[in-house]
């Protein structure tokens, strides 16, 4: 405790974290008082410590001594560096997090009896005594730190958080500026830490900069609405220029038969399209842009069709998935952002008319994005003149959508129609607007007294910012900078816009503070603690700002109450926004992020050349499968294995299930001797676990052992080359890991994982399934075990049949499995550890700090609580959530 | 720095609205600075870079090297570079790992982003952005963005940190003015008008913080007090930029180059755009360029005023589809531009900054999207380096069925420019073979 009485505050009523200090001031003696108690009670337990310690310490010098010593300690950790030798007692810097760490290291690997590594060496009472020791040490240790310094502190809002406010502040849905702000960086594995979000000048010229256009996209655009305009084509209008890939990428088609020059008046024809949007291609319609930002409403009519060979069409017996992409008409070359808007369509066989709107900056325009159709390759003969090469006809013809009409209406006005806009309104209320030539802004506001309507305007503003009461204190300083802006001669517009800057800028709005338990603890805290907890809640399960139910919760004690608290809990996962925490979630626990980050090799896997559709499915699957084990409160055991799957037409096909028709993910009963079900088989964690080209047992094992188990491996033994595969496929990765089993160094840390990936050798780079390995086919090969053909992207390929997968193996302990079924079987035994991963990965995320050590208790209690349940999953967020973990609620114990 | 600066009122402002506060050290034009240190100190005159991309590159045949290492036989497109080869580094087998697309990868040249077809692609920081956020605030200007026939709406080398394309400046009489000739006192106020809408708001946050600072425990208030001084260097950063306006602008060795219009003469444009880049970084305006030379948007053109049309435009002419007369002409254009590369090389080489040649400061790197345009290849990328103090002279070859990472040469170059990178876009680490 550094509190002294000598520096305390005056009272001041600025906010969110101090609205308690009057209480304090009061009772100034009081503070004396509790800095005395508390400063004998750190000394009483420094001194209980080395009482504790004091007499293990021979038997640490004994047994750990010989390698943990000298001036090159094994692994880094000294005995005689972390106890000093004192006078009477061995001592070590306990309030040093780094000293606790080592000594939780230490801890554990007694614990588990793999330190020292001659079990002999140290005996069985020894070893639960020095155990218990150190535990009951680091553990009394680890709450005085909370108790003095907090759990994790102030913590920056991340980015997406940051837009999120913005977006929901000023009701602006479709802000978008994230991407001004640095990335966030990662600690513990989320880009939630208080320590990993850090506060640099670029981070916050960024956030500036994010305000700034926050605000500049609140303002109203003009003193009226954008003018509402209609495009309207018909299927010979649509498309100008080419489609890359003649003929058989688009044609027009009238009474199913292909016709040439269509009269451009004949509503009758069609304009059929079969090709996917890669590069060349141009699908927009000819003529239309978006003159301003806003949303636009589309319509079209079509239906979805097949290609014979001789170009007459046939109903397609599957619906076509598209979307659209927002995009500037730049021609065959994308320049630019491009960005899929209006969600996935799927076009049916019968014509039918379709809606959807659309997000559109100025300048963009939309195109059709079928998706999973072929590619036609763009290539020069001989080095030639360019031509394109449609893939072959595959049975049944080429999939595609023959278009009738489209009508696209816009901008349509923000939000309920009115104008100025909500998010004018917030800002400015309903003062007269106008435009001024001279201004930099879209308008200007004219106010009836600036001085009564920026205090008015202000205040309104800070308590739907900041979510409270407001004092005067709390508006200060934004209106010393309106009131000077207006001296040096700014507009009213222009000084408030600065004056709503400084509000956002402040840290009352950029940071959140740490819950520390007092919620609902009497009118002293002014609501601080229940508004921390609300938004801690709701930046968990939303990314977002308390919305005005959890808020009016917070404010009325109500979260003090475990049962309110849960219920919120639950509400708030019943929502749509709880969709943003399934994808930051997935993104970081389950490597999500990087799905795209490896381009499938074609040269071993030609299938999947250009399939972003595949890649689009596996990621709805994931996110799926994660969405449903929270709100469906699955038994922790659906990570591992389930009957159920989660897919679309695209998955169902590559995981050779029975046909599904369209492109929403929805759960599926899984067949009987299908591998699938649970994360582990899923396509997009078994893309994320490979590199594209090949795949590691070792690195794959490694990642499930981290990631679902929680039971990271030691990091790999330095000058120790990673293995390279054979990329021509005649040696397995059995074969060339051989001395992780033979070596018994190797083995000893191997075992543990490697096996678990050998199980997953049966699934290719994108979650395939396989029976042999893929090389390289050199020309001239014996054509035996060669296969060839042409992709859906019209290309060549050639592969060579390699050496045969054994997904066999057995975990650390002996047991053996014989293919992924049985690896799931054995993993499926182990509930507990799962569950208290997924405790400790909500920590993380959800606190924006680490487990401790002194929290194990808390996760030991949540996790007895839900065992006889199965440890679902929705009831272990709510346990977790009314943990002390969680609210920060006081330690029970006054000392140990 | 702002995308949307809200200007504050329509009278002028005092230069104190725009200077108050803590007095800040103001960086000093390069040689005051280089005078004022202890002779043979290990600090000399600043790094500089200039990014050169045609988007249509070169034709591969003719211009890569047949042998690797030091002793290449010069190729016919290097030929121009004779005189400078132990200046100069030719780089084959880089690429940008999945950027894959024909013409839609030219944005990407500088950014090294992903997918740029793809949905939901969005381009990122550039490496002269990126350079800039760490050093742009030692020069008037912190980059400049320059163009050869460009379509600036949709090409640019240049990208914001959000994906923002920053156009390019295609007048040398515009750029010229900008760098040496001082704005209308309505454009410094403007500008200060700017800089002190974002400087007033500071101060108010700093005491927002303070007042927090003083009720919460000690992590957090460091945590605040790291909040409050980046805030401060924000303000330092303003003051620097407002700074700029008060002093002198440099005097040039020259007149401004002359403006090309016609854009059936890129070569023309492209000498003038090369002169006006060297002005700025021998005055030490900025220390970092990009020129984009947009052969994608130029129509049939002459190698010279007077001279014949081409048969095609610069496009279809790269689409040449193995035609005799189309590669010859193209052949022709390649060494003229290599030819004016080496006239800017042997100018700088010439050109002393101290005790050294402003080559030695100057990383010149020369690039393309385009490894082979005629089949569209975004592969096997034409790369030379120049100056900046590399360790030059050879063909550094990697593979050309495997390629390595265009972006390691800009981790490279970043740390040439005394930037601590590890890592940009999708590199694994620096390029072997350039430093040493």
């Amino acid at each position: 405790m550094q509190t002294s009485s000598g520096i305390l505050p005056p009272p001041r009523r600025t906010g969110l974290w101090n609205a308690w200090a009057p209480a304090l001031a009061t009772s100034v003696a009081t503070i004396v008082l509790v800095a005395l108690v508390a400063a004998v009670v750190t000394s009483a337990s420094k001194a209980a410590a080395e009482d504790r310690l004091a007499p293990l310490l021979p038997v640490i010098t004994a047994a750990c001594g010989t390698c943990h010593a000298g001036p090159e300690p094994a692994g880094g950790l000294s005995t005689e560096g972390l106890f000093r030798q004192g006078d009477s007692a061995a001592s070590a810097d306990l309030a040093d997090r780094a000293v606790r760490d080592q000594l939780v290291r230490m801890h554990d690997r007694v614990a588990a009896g793999e330190m020292p590594p001659a079990p002999e060496s140290l005996a069985d009472d020894a070893r639960r005594e020095l155990v218990a020791a150190l535990g009951s040490v680091v553990d009394a240790a680890d709450r005085a730190d909370i108790r003095a310094q907090g759990r994790v502190g102030l913590r920056r809002l991340n980015r997406h958080e940051l837009e999120q406010s913005l977006r929901t502040l000023l009701e602006l849905p479709d802000l978008d500026v994230a991407d001004l702000l640095p990335e966030d960086r990662l600690r513990d594995g989320f880009p939630k830490s208080a320590e990993g979000l850090d506060l640099s000048r670029p981070q916050l010229e960024g956030t500036l900069d994010a305000l700034d256009a926050a605000l500049a996209a609140a303002i109203a655009s003009g003193v009226q609405a954008p003018e509402r305009k209609t495009f309207r084509a018909i299927s010979t209008q649509l498309f100008g220029g080419t489609a890359y890939g003649e003929p058989e990428a688009r044609y027009f088609a009238k009474g199913a038969l292909p016709i040439e020059a269509p009269a451009v008046d004949d509503a009758d024809v069609e304009c059929a399209i079969f090709r996917s949007a890669y590069w060349p291609y141009h699908g927009y319609p000819a003529g239309f842009v978006a003159t301003s930002p806003g949303r636009y409403r589309v319509r079209f009519r079509a239906r979805a069709v097949c290609q014979q060979a001789d170009r007459s069409l046939l109903p397609a017996p599957q619906p076509v998935p598209m979307t659209f992409r927002a995009r500037a008409p730049s021609g065959p070359d994308v320049s630019g952002d491009v960005r899929a808007v209006g969600g996935l369509i799927d076009v049916t066989p019968d014509d039918a008319e379709y809606e959807t709107t659309v997000v559109l900056r100025a300048g963009q325009t939309i195109e059709w994005s079928l998706l999973g159709l072929a590619v036609p390759l763009a290539r020069n003969v001989d080095g030639g003149p360019p031509t394109y090469r449609f893939p072959p006809l595959p049975p049944g013809g080429h999939r595609g959508i023959a278009l009738r009409s489209l009508e696209i209406v816009g901008p349509l006005p923000p939000g309920d129609g009115a104008w100025p806009p909500r998010s004018h309104q917030i800002l400015f209320g309903d003062l007269p607007i106008q435009a001024d030539a001279a201004s930099a802004l879209p308008v200007e506001v004219i106010p009836a007294d600036p001085q009564d309507d920026s205090a008015r305007l202000l205040r309104a503003f800070a308590e739907r910012a900041f979510g409270r009461e407001i004092h005067d204190d709390d508006v200060a300083p934004a209106e010393r900078v309106v009131g000077a802006a207006l001296a040096e001669g700014a507009s009213f517009t222009a000084a408030m816009l600065a004056g709503y800057r400084v509000l956002l800028a402040g840290p009352e709005f950029l940071f959140v503070a740490d819950p520390v338990g007092r919620v609902g603890g009497g009118e002293g805290d002014g609501g601080r603690d229940g508004r921390a907890l609300a938004a801690r809640l709701s930046l968990f399960l939303w990314n977002d700002r308390p919305d005005a139910t959890l808020a009016t919760a917070a404010r009325e004690g109500r979260l003090a109450d475990p049962a309110a608290l849960a219920a919120e809990t639950d509400r708030l996962i019943d929502d749509p926004r709880f969709e943003r925490f399934v994808t930051m979630f997935t993104d970081h626990w389950l490597d999500l992020r990087h799905l795209r980050r490896d381009e499938p090799d074609a040269r071993f896997f030609p299938e999947y050349r250009f399939d972003d559709y595949l890649l689009e499915s596996l990621l709805a699957e994931t996110r799926a499968s994660v969405r449903a084990l929270f709100r469906d409160d699955l038994p922790i055991l659906a990570l591992v294995d389930s009957d159920t799957l989660q897919v679309n037409d695209r998955l169902a096909e590559h995981y050779s299930l029975p046909p599904v028709r369209g492109s929403g993910v929805r759960p599926v009963p899984r067949p009987a001797g299908s591998p699938r079900g649970g994360l582990l088989t899923q396509g997009a964690i078994l893309k994320v676990t490979a590199n594209g080209t090949s795949t590691s047992p070792v690195k794959r094992g490694a990642w499930v052992m981290t990631r679902l188990l929680g039971e990271p491996p030691p990091p790999p033994p330095e000058k120790v080359p990673a293995v390279e595969p054979d990329i021509r496929g005649a040696t397995s990765v059995r074969d060339l890991l051989a001395r992780h089993t033979a070596d018994a160094t190797c083995a000893a840390c191997h075992r543990r994982f490697d096996p678990v990936g050998f199980a997953l050798e049966v699934f290719d780079v994108c979650g395939g399934e396989r029976a042999t390995y893929r090389g390289i086919a050199l020309p001239g090969e014996a054509a035996v075990d060669v296969v060839t053909g042409i992709d859906r992207a019209g290309h060549d390929y050639a592969y060579r049949v390699g050496a045969a997968i054994d997904p066999r193996g057995s975990l650390a302990d002996g047991t053996p499995f014989d293919d992924i079924r049985g690896l799931k079987h054995l993993l499926a035994r182990r509930p507990r550890q799962l569950a208290r991963n997924l405790v400790g990965l909500l920590t993380a995320y959800a606190t924006g700090g680490p487990l401790r050590f002194s929290d194990r208790r808390h996760v030991e209690a949540i996790l007895d609580a839900a065992e006889p349940e199965g440890f679902r999953v929705r009831a272990l967020v709510r346990r977790f959530v009314v943990s002390p973990i969680f609210t920060g609620a006081p330690d029970p114990e006054a000392s140990p | 720095m702002s995308r949307f600066g809200i200007g504050f009122g329509r009278r002028k402002l005092s230069r104190r609205t725009v200077l108050r506060g803590a007095g800040v050290a103001l960086a000093l034009p390069w040689l005051e600075a280089f005078a004022r240190r202890a002779r043979g100190s290990e600090a000399g005159p600043p790094l500089r870079a200039l990014f050169v991309m045609n988007n249509l590159g070169v034709l591969p045949g003719p211009f890569f090297p047949k042998e690797t290492g030091r002793g290449y036989a010069l190729s016919p497109l290097l030929e121009p570079l004779a005189a400078l080869r132990d200046d100069v580094t030719v780089i084959s087998g880089l690429s940008h790992p999945g950027v894959r697309g024909g013409h839609s990868t030219e944005n990407c040249f500088l950014t090294g982003a992903r997918g740029p077809t793809r949905s939901g692609f969005r381009n990122t920081v550039s490496l002269d952005q990126f350079a800039a956020d760490a050093i742009g605030a030692q020069t008037r200007f912190p980059s400049i963005n320059l163009g050869v026939n460009v379509d600036k709406a949709n090409r640019s080398l240049a990208w914001t940190r959000d994906g923002a394309l920053i156009p390019a400046e295609d007048k040398p009489s515009r750029v010229y003015e900008r760098l040496f000739v001082a704005g209308s006192p309505e454009q410094v106020d403007a500008r200060r008008r700017h800089l002190a809408a974002r400087g007033s708001i500071l101060d108010a946050v700093v005491d927002e913080a303070r007042s927090l600072g003083r009720a919460v425990g000690p992590a957090d208030r460091q945590r605040l007090d790291r909040f409050t001084t980046s805030l401060r260097e924000v303000e330092e950063r303003l003051h620097a930029e407002g700074a700029w306006e008060d002093r002198p602008r440099p005097v040039p060795s020259e007149p401004a180059p002359v403006d090309v219009a016609d854009r059936t003469l890129p070569f023309k444009g492209y000498e003038s755009m090369l002169a006006i880049a060297r002005l700025a970084l021998e005055t030490d305006s900025t220390r970092l360029v990009t020129l984009l030379v947009d052969a994608f948007a130029t129509p049939p053109f002459r190698l010279d005023e007077g001279a014949g049309l081409s048969v095609d435009d610069y496009h279809n002419l790269s689409h040449h589809g193995q035609d005799a007369n189309r590669v010859a002409q193209l052949f022709e254009a390649d060494l003229r531009q290599m030819t004016l590369l080496a006239g800017f090389l042997g100018a700088l080489a010439e050109r002393r900054e101290g005790e050294t040649r402003l080559l030695d400061r100057t990383i010149v790197l020369f690039g393309s999207n385009m490894g082979d345009s005629n089949s569209h290849d975004n592969t096997n990328l034409p790369i030379l380096v120049a100056g900046g103090g590399f360790r030059h002279g050879g063909h550094l070859a990697f593979k050309a069925d495997d390629n390595a990472p265009l972006s390691n040469l800009f981790v490279s170059i970043l740390r040439r420019l005394g930037i601590e990178a590890d890592a940009f876009a999708s590199s694994t680490g620096t390029l072997a073979g350039l430093d040493g």
